[in-house]
């Protein structure tokens, strides 16, 4: 099939679309499939050879955050170009809600158009204002896609309209069978006997939503009851404030790694005998929950409502009461002192992610696509390039 | 003279106006036509695996609904409406795949079992897009100017198209209460759900036009406005 994908943030800055959208066109291309992406980017020169350059973003604050965002009539003529050059089967827009590349392109096309929606935002009064001038647009969608409950619910509740849920996908391969990080490994022999249990944790460690305090508080609770705990920390932020907050006495129980490239995210988790993500809310889908279900590593999780659903409820990782040291602490310990049960979450984190495996994933993506393609010839330009 | 320029500008923005009107019209029509006939083909898909697997394990009630259901198919195929009689008979084939006897059946010839769960549940992801294009359509449609122009002339009103379409509950979801058709996890053993089927579940959660009365355009409740 030719597929065309648009991405709507720049794709030099990290984040969850293009990261997304990335994936999913790699998949789709080793899968024998077309592939295009149009995306605005800040060094088109570094855009991999499957991408197409829209523009460069402009910065605007949006939603308490700094939103890159394009639309204008350069852009708007390279999309034109790009849809007429490629001639799509079907046309895949990403958050079609963004005054960006995804938006331009739906508005400009024509034919199967399939949208999927990442954002979850329950009380988004831009949307429900936008929600007129949207519809003409969306009203194109053939097929709308959401990626976790609460990017549907959100869409249910100010868009009017209904969405199929398909997870973001995890590229499993890439996280089974990592090398834990020098001074983690456990040599063979000494596994299941006494030695060093870690305990790891990723994120920002200066967002108090990502719990990295409610974990450092839980401590040295933990250390009375596992004496050889220790914890290491990746993700960005003021590592000397951290510490300065830690007691002295714990100190050399905690590394901070800083931020961390994609393929030592894998060595993280393969270092650590438990994964504990303490988030105290704002998450709408547990990815990194995957991800170290797919290094093998058991999870520790605060019980917040997404990652509850991920871990089915407990039966695919522990789950602790949310912003609660003390259970944390207990919960910890008794897993870390728990070879079987380490072992038995293990697999059973290993049998679940195998259904958000991104081969998988992108299967259902392209039954979408064949649904809405059936039939359908493939994506024009709109009759008339400046409406709905 | 301003007069006649005010008039005329006037005149060329409700003509432009009423022409961007019938364009989302005529889209939204060719969308609504195009799910239709996709939910057409999934609906042909699942009777014919149904059918198939019917015959090859013995399976006397699930052929014979399998058959009255690919019966069923001749007129929407050519263009008649999926009406209520279409409806009954889908439900019939969803009621005779949910039976025990097909999960038990279905464990010695796994791969038809795997076909036939697997066009359920792209029968319902093809109802869904066929509802969605319909509720966008009625929408338009019940806007005022479409309505006292006579816009869409004399096309009759697409009707949702309304079956029990949960899937048995061997077919395992992937999120715990997660709405869709859901898809079905590789490894499960076939037959191994014994629950009661997850029907008033989905329904509940799926949005949609279920129950809403039929001249309401807008048939999801706005909230936050």
């Amino acid at each position: 099939m030719r597929i065309g994908l648009a991405c709507p943030y720049t794709w030099d800055v990290p984040g969850g679309v293009q990261a997304h959208v990335r994936d999913l066109a790699e998949v789709l291309i080793a899968a024998g499939h077309e592939v295009s992406v149009i995306t605005p980017a800040d060094d088109s020169d570094a855009l991999p050879p499957y991408a197409v350059d829209a523009g460069r973003a402009l910065p605007v604050p949006y939603n308490g955050s700094v939103a890159r965002l394009l639309m204008g009539p350069v852009s708007a003529a390279r999309v034109r170009r790009w849809l007429r050059e490629h001639g799509f089967d079907v046309l895949h827009v990403h958050e079609p809600t963004a005054p960006s590349v995804g938006l331009l392109a739906c508005m400009l096309a024509d034919g199967p158009i399939v949208g999927t929606f990442h954002t979850a935002n329950p009380r988004s009064k831009i949307l429900t204002a936008a929600q007129g001038a949207l519809q003409p647009s969306l009203e194109k969608l053939r097929a709308r896609i959401a990626v976790s409950e609460a990017a549907r619910r959100t869409i249910v509740e100010h868009l009017g309209t209904s969405a199929v849920l398909i997870p973001n996908g995890v590229s499993v391969a890439a996280f089974a069978g990592a090398r834990p990080l020098p001074g983690y490994e456990v040599p063979p022999a000494a596994k299941g006997g006494p030695g060093r249990h870690t305990v790891c944790f990723l994120g920002r460690i200066d967002e108090p939503r990502k719990g990295l305090d409610v974990l450092l508080a839980a401590l040295p609770d933990l250390a009375r009851r596992v004496p050889d705990v220790r914890v290491l920390v990746a993700g960005p932020g003021d590592a000397a404030a951290v510490r300065s907050r830690l007691d002295p006495r714990l100190r050399g129980r905690v590394e901070l790694l800083g931020l961390v490239s994609e393929e030592d995210k894998a060595r993280v988790f393969a270092s650590g005998d438990v994964y504990c993500a303490p988030n105290t809310g704002q998450e709408s889908f547990g990815i990194v929950l995957l991800e170290a279900m797919a290094a093998g590593t058991p999870v520790m999780a605060s019980d917040i409502d997404a990652f509850r659903r991920v871990l089915d409820d407990g039966r695919a990782g522990r789950l602790f009461e949310a912003g609660e040291p003390a259970r944390l602490a207990a919960g910890l310990a008794d897993l870390l002192l728990d070879e079987a049960a380490r072992a038995e979450l293990a697999a059973s984190g290993k049998a679940l992610v195998a259904s958000y495996d991104w081969p998988v994933i992108a299967e259902e993506i392209v039954d979408i696509y064949r649904l809405v393609s059936a039939g359908a010839g493939p994506v024009s330009l709109a009759s008339s390039g400046a409406d709905g | 003279m301003t007069a006649v320029v005010v008039v005329v500008a006037i005149v060329v923005a409700v003509a432009t106006y009423l022409t961007w009107l019938a364009r989302r019209l005529d889209r939204l029509g060719v969308r609504v036509d195009a799910a239709r006939g996709g939910l057409v083909a999934q609906l042909g898909a699942r009777a014919e695996a149904a059918a198939a697997l019917g015959a090859s394990r013995g399976l006397v009630q699930l052929a014979a609904a399998a058959e009255r259901s690919l019966a069923g198919h001749a007129a929407p195929r050519a263009g008649a409406p999926l009406d209520t009689a279409v409806e009954e008979t889908e439900n019939e084939l969803s009621r005779a795949l949910r039976a025990p006897e097909v999960a038990t059946a279905g464990q010695g010839a796994p791969a038809l079992l795997h076909a036939v769960d697997s066009a359920s549940a792209k029968v319902a992801l093809a109802r869904q897009l066929h509802n969605d294009a319909v509720r966008d359509l009625r929408a338009l449609r019940g806007r005022r100017p479409v309505r006292l122009l006579r816009l869409s002339g004399r096309r009759p009103l697409p009707a949702y198209f309304e079956i029990d379409d949960a899937l048995p509950a061997r077919v395992e979801r992937r999120e715990t209460g997660g709405p869709g058709p859901g898809a079905p996890v590789p490894s499960a053993p076939a037959g191994a759900g014994a629950g009661p089927p997850l029907g008033q579940e989905v329904r509940d959660r799926v949005p949609g036009p279920a129950g809403a009365p039929d001249d309401m355009p807008d048939v999801l409740p706005k909230t936050g406005s």
